[in-house]
């Protein structure tokens, strides 16, 4: 009887990996030796002004409201098109002034913003940057505006009202206060919009919409081909590049034309042919042999809270701490990393990347280790097993589901070998099956999943709140009134040591109640992170001076081609 | 006449019972798949909403509203031409669908064309091919070509073809080609398996047919070969082609979802895909509707070929469609054997 197991599931494995060569037959023709290498010169001296970037993406943009662009295409365009107040180095993460001439003055509390703007500013439709449109950009993008569909930005909290000084400064009210504010009004996702996009409703921030969509970026949209094509050009007027910066003026780049093909071996190949210039999303497994055909590899750190899984305690298999220090023991993060990623993929040592903000050693904190991991479940009272070998206690059997996280990389792939590495204490893992839709409908849901693989950035340290707090992403789905648990399941110290963080207006105390926050997670083993999510690029060797934002979407504005001189 | 008003009024009757009968089916089967667009999108993590700013959202929407009260107001919708508004993108289905059509019309045609063309030759080459001399396995070859194109993955051709002609002989452009060069590939994907049933039951028409009493006695008074390949066995060996070219259809949207997303197109197929994935269901409602409008469209029109084709079919049209309906059950008495037509839709 035992002795047919391994071979029964040694079947499943052998199925599943021919139908991967099938699937990945394609991406090895592509990358095997007979595709033609990019041997072009590496550039030297200074940047070229011109030419147009083909730049692949894998899926077609949905929506380019501001704080909707959380999604990479989405995200990918906005961060071109758009300017903000302020701008934040992507390395030190400090903020520098952009559309505002200076550092907000805060209060005391940080529940009151000022803000002075720069003249002179036009957006793409001619109209003029002033405080009046900045504070209406604000109105929507802290309330929100649900009669046409438009979300709260989640990156805004306890916003109150907007304030125009005079004819160049703009004041932001809070009911409470709002640390994290200044840093939001840097990301792409408070991306300013002209008066006239600011009437827009979903439609119009939709497909088929996106020429109407006026911002003050370095680049504008000026053609659009619904599902297929997003062409931006180049603003000859731009002149107003955060001052932080050495390069001034207008971009290198005439324009970018953002390519959508849902098939990755296409995209691939297409650079490799010198078709496209440029791809986001190169796979693990494909990493070197890219590096082998000549072409530029870039993996961007993400800076936010580490690529890992979140232990739903109120689910009643997971309510013992016991049963979850006994599943972080039994699994092998160095196996997962050493054995589906590449040295891009850095172990995680902390609850957040070791750039992001508030980020705290931990690394001693997830030790591998078997034995424990058994010794804890017998202590649980999982002693028994059944027929399959898995552990049982009262007739239930320790079965957990984990969900797929699509927009992570190789989710599957993870999933499968902690599978392989749980069923070794007794532990049963079943990987919820499905498309983008199912797995967020299903994750709401403590029944159907209690395991959550997920991650998230921001470079701020309210990330951890947009993470875990009960009123935002929720991981655990630990707020009230729920019909699959009871209230008093609820873990409340985490809203609480959260709120601490997200009012507390001074730095050094902000990155105290942050580690304070991670010791809590870390003492409670609610969660497991794997490793540092970096965005994959590769760029053909002509393309110079590729560069992300913070969180690691694509950053044009000191993009060049080098033979463009030629042509 | 060939062609009587009485019996297109009644063909005509039935195609709308049978978009309204297709209309009901996806929209009670898609309301009955748990969770809806709406939440979908915007329980969507990367938004950060809380449940009380998604279920406000809800509220206006009208997602919550009484399933049958939405069918009525998208009945009404769609017959004034209105389709709604996608669920992931809030842009109008129509400008969607109107931005698609076309791309996916032009592969259709273009790949319903090549494969027609195809599975001629391959019927003929296979039927009249060489039976002995150092050349006939060509013909058994060609024999076997229906199998092996049917059995081809779609997505598999598609990438292989791309890789091939694209990537390492630079014959056509994938990445902004023009509009004649970006139909090439993608046509050949849709054709191929798309001819296998065509050369398939073509080749077995015309085997039966030369071997009906018939043509042996065209045979026997002199004519050749490919005069009587032209007029006796072609007129009586198409109509069951005619019939299997209505019901391949569907495949052809199929087919559709499949090779637009691997050639990055904008079609029905691929908003179709990315429907799917977001339970965007105003998006699927009208891509069920465009679709079985032009299953049913094809059909009429090869129903309304059939009396074009074969004299025997024409007349009266009430016990004409009687001895089409039976045509299977008369056996091989009948001259029309193999036809297919009983089988069919409306």
């Amino acid at each position: 009887m035992t002795d047919l197991r391994p071979s029964a599931s040694a079947r499943t494995i052998d199925r599943r990996s021919i139908l991967s060569l099938g699937l990945g037959l394609g991406t090895l023709i592509t990358l095997s030796a007979c595709t033609p290498t990019d041997d072009a010169p590496l550039a030297e001296g200074a940047p070229v002004q011109g030419g147009v970037l083909k730049y692949f993406e894998p899926q077609t943009w949905t929506l380019l409201y501001p704080p909707s662009v959380g999604f990479y295409p989405n995200g990918g365009i906005m961060n071109n098109i758009s300017a903000r107040l302020l701008w934040q180095d992507p390395t030190t993460l400090e903020l520098h002034p952009w559309l505002a001439t200076e550092l907000p003055e805060v209060n005391a509390n940080a529940t009151e913003y000022t803000f002075t703007i720069r003249g002179g500013v036009t957006y793409s439709d001619g109209s003029p940057l002033t405080p009046a449109n900045v504070a209406r950009n604000f109105d929507l993008f802290g309330l929100g505006d649900e009669a046409r569909t438009l979300p709260v930005s989640e990156q805004i909290s306890n916003y109150e009202r907007s304030e125009v000084l005079d004819g160049s400064r703009v004041r932001f009210h809070f009911s409470a206060p709002s640390p994290g504010f200044a840093q939001a009004t840097s990301t792409m996702n408070a991306g300013l919009l002209a008066d006239s996009t600011l009437g827009l409703d979903a439609e119009g921030f939709g497909p088929g919409g996106a020429t109407g969509i006026h911002t003050c970026g370095p680049f504008h949209i000026t053609a659009e081909s619904i599902g297929t094509k997003l062409s931006v050009r180049a603003r000859d007027d731009y002149d107003w590049a955060p001052p932080h910066l050495a390069h001034q003026g207008r971009p290198y780049l005439d324009g970018i034309d953002y390519l959508v093909n849902n098939e990755y071996s296409v995209r691939i190949g297409a650079v490799l042919s010198g078709q496209a210039d440029g791809v986001r999303d190169v796979q693990a497994p494909d990493e070197a042999r890219v590096e082998e055909q000549g072409l530029r590899l870039y993996a961007k750190p993400t800076n936010g809270i580490n690529n890992g899984i979140n232990f739903r305690f109120r689910h009643p298999l997971l309510a013992d701490i016991r049963v979850r220090r006994a599943l972080i023991a039994a699994i092998d993060r160095t196996e997962i990393v050493d054995k589906l990623f590449t040295p891009n993929f850095p172990l995680a040592t902390g609850v957040v990347a070791k750039g992001a903000m508030g980020y705290k050693d931990q690394s001693g904190a997830w030790k591998h280790n078997p034995t424990e991991a058994n010794r804890l479940l017998d202590e649980a009272g999982w002693g028994q097993r059944n027929a399959e070998g898995y552990r049982v206690k009262d007739g239930q059997v320790l079965a957990l589901v984990v969900n797929t996280a699509l927009p992570q990389p190789r989710s599957n792939e993870v999933q499968t070998l902690i599978q392989q590495q749980l069923r070794h204490v007794g532990v049963r893992l079943s990987i919820n099956p499905g498309d983008q839709s199912k797995q967020t409908l299903d994750s709401l849901s403590l029944d159907e999943i209690q395991i959550y693989h997920s991650m998230v950035a921001r470079a701020e340290y309210d990330n951890l709140r947009s993470n875990y707090a009960s009123v935002n992403r929720d991981v655990f789905l630990n707020g009230t009134g729920r019909d699959d648990a009871e209230d008093s399941t609820v873990d409340p110290e985490i809203d609480r040591l959260l709120e601490e963080l997200a009012t507390e207006p001074v730095r050094a105390k902000r990155q105290e109640a942050a580690e304070r926050f991670q010791d809590y997670l870390v003492e409670k083993a609610y969660v497991l992170p794997f490793f540092e999510e970096p965005q994959v690029f590769s760029f053909r060797r002509r393309v110079n001076g590729f560069e992300t934002e913070p969180v690691g979407r694509p950053s044009f504005y000191n993009t060049w081609l080098a033979d463009e001189n030629a042509s | 006449m060939l062609v009587d008003t009485k019996y297109l009024f009644l063909r005509l009757g039935q195609a709308i019972l049978v978009l309204l009968l297709a209309f009901t089916a996806a929209f009670v089967l898609l309301s009955l798949i748990p969770g809806d667009g709406v939440t979908a999108r915007f329980a969507d993590p990367a938004l950060g909403l809380s449940a009380d700013q998604i279920a406000a959202i809800r509220e206006e929407t009208g997602a919550d509203s009484p399933a049958l009260s939405r069918y009525l107001l998208t009945l009404a919708g769609f017959l004034a031409g209105n389709f709604g508004f996608s669920v992931q993108t809030g842009a109008a289905v129509s400008t969607i669908v109107a931005a698609a059509l076309p791309s996916t019309a032009v592969l259709a045609l273009s790949g319903f064309v090549t494969a027609l063309v195809l599975a001629v030759i391959i019927a003929v080459l296979a039927t009249y091919g060489p039976t002995s001399g150092p050349l006939r396995w060509v013909r058994r070859a060609l024999d076997a070509t229906p199998s092996l194109f049917i059995s081809i993955p779609v997505f598999w051709l598609g990438i292989l073809l791309i890789q091939v002609f694209s990537f390492q002989l630079g014959l056509v452009s994938v990445v902004e080609p023009g509009s004649a060069e970006a139909l090439v590939l993608p046509t050949l994907t849709v054709a191929v398996p798309l001819s296998a049933p065509i050369a398939q039951v073509l080749i077995r028409s015309i085997t039966e047919v030369k071997t009906s009493p018939f043509v042996k006695v065209t045979q026997a008074k002199g004519a050749s070969e490919p005069w009587i390949l032209v007029h006796a066995v072609a007129r009586n060996a198409i109509l069951p082609g005619l019939t299997i070219i209505g019901l391949i259809f569907g495949e052809l949207v199929a087919g559709a979802v499949v090779t637009e997303t691997v050639f990055g197109r904008n079609g029905i197929g691929q908003i179709t895909a990315q429907a799917v994935t977001h339970r965007d269901n105003p998006i699927l409602l009208a891509v069920v509707v465009i679709a079985t409008f032009g299953y049913v469209l094809i059909n009429l029109i090869v129903d309304l070929l059939y009396p074009v084709i074969d004299v025997r079919l024409r007349g009266n049209r009430t016990s004409t469609l009687a001895q089409v309906g039976t045509a299977e059950d008369t056996g091989p008495a009948e001259p029309v054997s193999g036809n297919f037509a009983g089988g069919k839709e409306s």
